[in-house]
C-alpha cells in the first residue's frame, strides 16, 4: 500500500467525494414528474392507441381492405376479413380487427398503409379491465380516432409514420403521396338518428 | 402552582407524590416528542435520500407528502399481528418490546437542555452503553424466536456487529471521559465550555470519528446494515414481524438513531451549549434556548444518517468485522492512551 492510497484511505477521500456528489444532486432540481397532475410531453411520432382515420368526405374508415399491414405485422394481431359486394362483385372490408393486447407498436402497419387509413395515436391511457375492451374492432378504431382527434388542438393532424423520413417519398403509393393532414373536427353531420347500418352506407358509397 | 398540588397535602409523602407526578409529566412528554420526531424522521429521511436520487420522495399525501408518516403509522396499527406457527412465541413476542425498551429508556439521561432531564445520573454514560447493549437481546430473541432461518442469520450477525462495535463506541467515549473526568453527561457538557470552541469535537476528532462509524454500525445502519440486508435475508431480524410488532421495531431503530446523534451532541458537540466564542462574538445568541441548539445538532447527525444511507454501499460481512476490529478498536484505544498520557502530564 503506498503512501497516497494510506491517506486515502485514512482521510476517507473516496467515501468523501461520494458524499460531496450525493449533496450536489440534493440541490438539484428532481427529474421526477408527477404522472397524473404532470405529463410528459408527447413528441411526434409517439405511437399510442390504434385509430382508423376518419374520412372527411364519406365519414367512414378509409381502409381498402389490401391486407399489407396483417401481412406485415410481427405479431400478427389484424385480423382482416372482406367480402364481394353482391350488386358490383367488388371486395370491401367485412371486418378489421386489431388485437391491442398483442401489438407490439412497431407502426409498420401505420407506414405501409396505402391509403394512410390507419393511425397509432398518441393517445396512451387506456388501460382497460376485460381483454374485450383492448380488442379493438372496425366500429371501435373510428371511436378511438373520433376520442383522440377531439383532443387535438389544432384544426388538422399529420402522423408521421404517413410519409416517414428518409423514404423515398416518389416510390410510394399515389394516396401516400397526395396524403396531406386530416381534419381533426367531423365535417360531415353527424345524423341525428341512429347510426346507419353498414349496409346503408356502402350503398351510399356506390352512389 | 402550591395550590394546585396542595391535593397531595403537605409533608415528605406529599412531596415525593409530586416529584412523582412531575416525572411522569416530563416522561410523558420526551416520549410524546421523540415519537413525533421519529415519525417525521422518517419522512425526513425519505426526502432527503429521495432528492440525493434526483427523486422527490413522498409527495401524495398531504401538501409535499407531510402527512405520509401518519398514514404509515395507521397502517401499521391496524395491519394484522401475524405469528409464525412454529414460532417460539413468548420470546417472539417480547423482543420488540425489549428494542423499544432499550432505546426509549436511553432517552432518560440525556439532557436536552439546561435543566431538562429525566435523571442526572453519575454514571450516565454507562448507563447509555448498557441500554444500547440490552437493544442486541432484542435482536437475538428475534432472531431465535421467529424460528426463520433468515432471522436467524439476521440476529446472530447483527449480535456480533453490534457486539464488536461496542467496543469501540465505548472505547471512544472513554476518551471523552477522561478529558472531562465525570460520567455525568451534564458535568461532560459543563466541561467542553472550558475551551474557548466549547466541543470536545476539536481534541477529539479522531474519537470522534470513530464514534461516528460505530455510532452507524450499532443503529444497523448502512453501510453496515447487514442485519438487515434485503438481498440476502430479505428484512433480517424481523422478517417475520407484521404490523405493530413491526413498527417496534421501526420506531426502537430510529429513537436509536436520536439516542446516538444526542450522545455524539452532547460529548463532542458541546450539547445545549454554543462555542464560548459564538457567543462572545455576536452576544445575541446567547438568549437563543439551549434545546434549539441541541435539536440542530441532533439533526445535522440525523443528516449525516440518510447521506451515508445515500451514498455508500453495504460493506461485506468480513470487511466490516476486520475493520472493526483490526481498525477501530486500535485507533480508539491508542486514542484512549493518547488522551491519558496527555492529561497525566499537562
Amino acid at each position: 500500500m503506498t503512501l497516497k492510497e494510506l491517506i486515502n484511505k485514512a482521510l476517507f477521500l473516496e467515501i468523501l467525494k461520494g458524499m460531496a456528489l450525493t449533496f450536489k444532486m440534493m440541490c438539484s432540481r428532481a427529474v421526477t414528474i408527477q404522472y397524473p397532475k404532470q405529463r410528459r410531453r408527447i413528441y411526434a411520432g409517439f405511437r399510442g392507441r390504434h385509430a382508423f382515420v376518419r374520412d372527411p368526405k364519406t365519414d367512414k374508415e378509409k381502409c381498402i381492405a389490401c391486407m399489407r399491414c396483417a401481412n406485415i405485422c410481427p405479431s400478427q394481431c389484424i385480423y382482416i376479413s372482406k367480402k364481394k359486394r353482391p350488386e358490383d362483385g367488388k371486395l370491401y372490408l367485412a371486418q378489421y380487427d386489431i388485437e391491442a393486447l398483442r401489438c407490439i407498436y412497431c407502426g409498420y402497419c401505420v407506414e405501409v398503409c396505402p391509403v394512410c387509413a390507419l393511425v397509432l395515436t398518441e393517445e396512451y391511457e387506456y388501460s382497460a379491465y376485460t381483454r374485450q375492451e383492448l380488442y379493438f374492432t372496425k366500429e371501435k378504431l373510428l371511436e378511438n380516432w373520433d376520442e383522440f382527434a377531439a383532443k387535438q388542438k389544432e384544426e388538422t393532424y399529420f402522423n408521421k409514420f404517413w410519409r416517414p423520413d428518409g423514404l423515398d417519398h416518389s416510390k410510394m403509393p399515389k394516396g401516400k403521396r397526395e396524403q396531406g393532414p386530416v381534419p381533426t373536427r367531423r365535417v360531415v353531420a353527424q345524423p341525428e338518428s341512429a347510426p346507419e347500418t353498414p349496409e346503408a352506407s356502402e350503398k351510399k358509397e356506390t352512389d | 402552582m402550591n395550590e394546585l398540588l396542595g391535593v397531595f397535602g403537605s409533608g415528605p409523602t406529599a412531596t415525593f407524590l409530586i416529584e412523582l407526578l412531575i416525572i411522569i409529566v416530563k416522561i410523558a412528554v420526551i416520549i410524546a416528542i421523540t415519537m413525533l420526531h421519529v415519525a417525521y424522521a422518517t419522512y425526513f429521511e425519505r426526502k432527503v435520500i429521495g432528492h440525493m436520487q434526483v427523486r422527490l420522495g413522498p409527495m401524495r399525501v398531504g401538501p409535499h407528502g407531510l402527512l405520509q408518516p401518519i398514514a404509515d403509522g395507521v397502517k401499521l396499527f391496524f395491519k394484522e399481528d401475524i405469528i409464525p406457527a412454529q414460532a417460539d412465541r413468548p420470546v417472539f413476542q417480547i423482543a420488540p418490546f425489549v428494542a423499544i425498551f432499550a432505546t426509549l429508556s436511553s432517552l432518560a439521561v440525556i439532557p436536552f437542555f439546561d435543566l431538562f432531564y429525566l435523571a442526572n445520573i453519575n454514571i450516565g454514560l454507562l448507563y447509555l452503553l448498557a441500554m444500547s447493549g440490552l437493544a442486541a437481546y432484542s435482536l437475538i430473541m428475534s432472531g431465535w424466536g421467529s424460528n426463520s432461518k433468515y432471522s436467524f442469520l439476521g440476529g446472530l450477525r447483527s449480535t456480533a456487529q453490534v457486539i464488536s462495535y461496542e467496543i469501540a463506541l465505548a472505547f471512544s467515549l472513554v476518551s471523552v471521559m477522561i478529558m472531562a473526568g465525570s460520567m455525568n453527561l451534564i458535568e461532560i457538557v459543563m466541561a467542553q465550555q472550558e475551551y474557548w470552541y466549547g466541543m470536545y469535537l476539536v481534541p477529539q476528532i479522531v474519537a470522534y470519528i470513530v464514534f461516528l462509524i460505530a455510532m452507524l454500525a450499532e443503529t444497523n445502519r448502512t453501510p453496515f446494515d447487514l442485519p438487515e440486508a434485503e438481498s440476502e435475508l430479505v428484512a433480517g431480524y424481523f422478517t417475520e414481524y407484521s404490523g405493530m410488532r413491526f413498527a417496534l421495531f421501526f420506531l426502537g431503530e430510529y429513537v436509536g438513531m436520536i439516542v446516538m446523534s444526542s450522545i455524539a451532541v452532547v460529548c463532542f458537540w458541546g450539547g445545549w451549549t454554543l462555542p464560548p466564542i459564538v457567543v462572545k462574538l455576536i452576544p445575541p445568541l446567547a438568549a437563543v434556548p439551549g434545546i434549539i441548539w441541541f435539536i440542530l445538532k441532533v439533526y445535522i447527525h440525523i443528516f449525516f444518517f440518510y447521506w451515508i444511507r445515500a451514498t455508500v454501499p453495504r460493506y461485506r460481512y468480513d470487511k466490516l468485522m476486520a475493520l472493526g476490529w483490526k481498525i477501530l478498536i486500535p485507533v480508539a484505544l491508542a486514542n484512549v492512551i493518547a488522551t491519558a498520557l496527555v492529561k497525566f502530564i499537562f
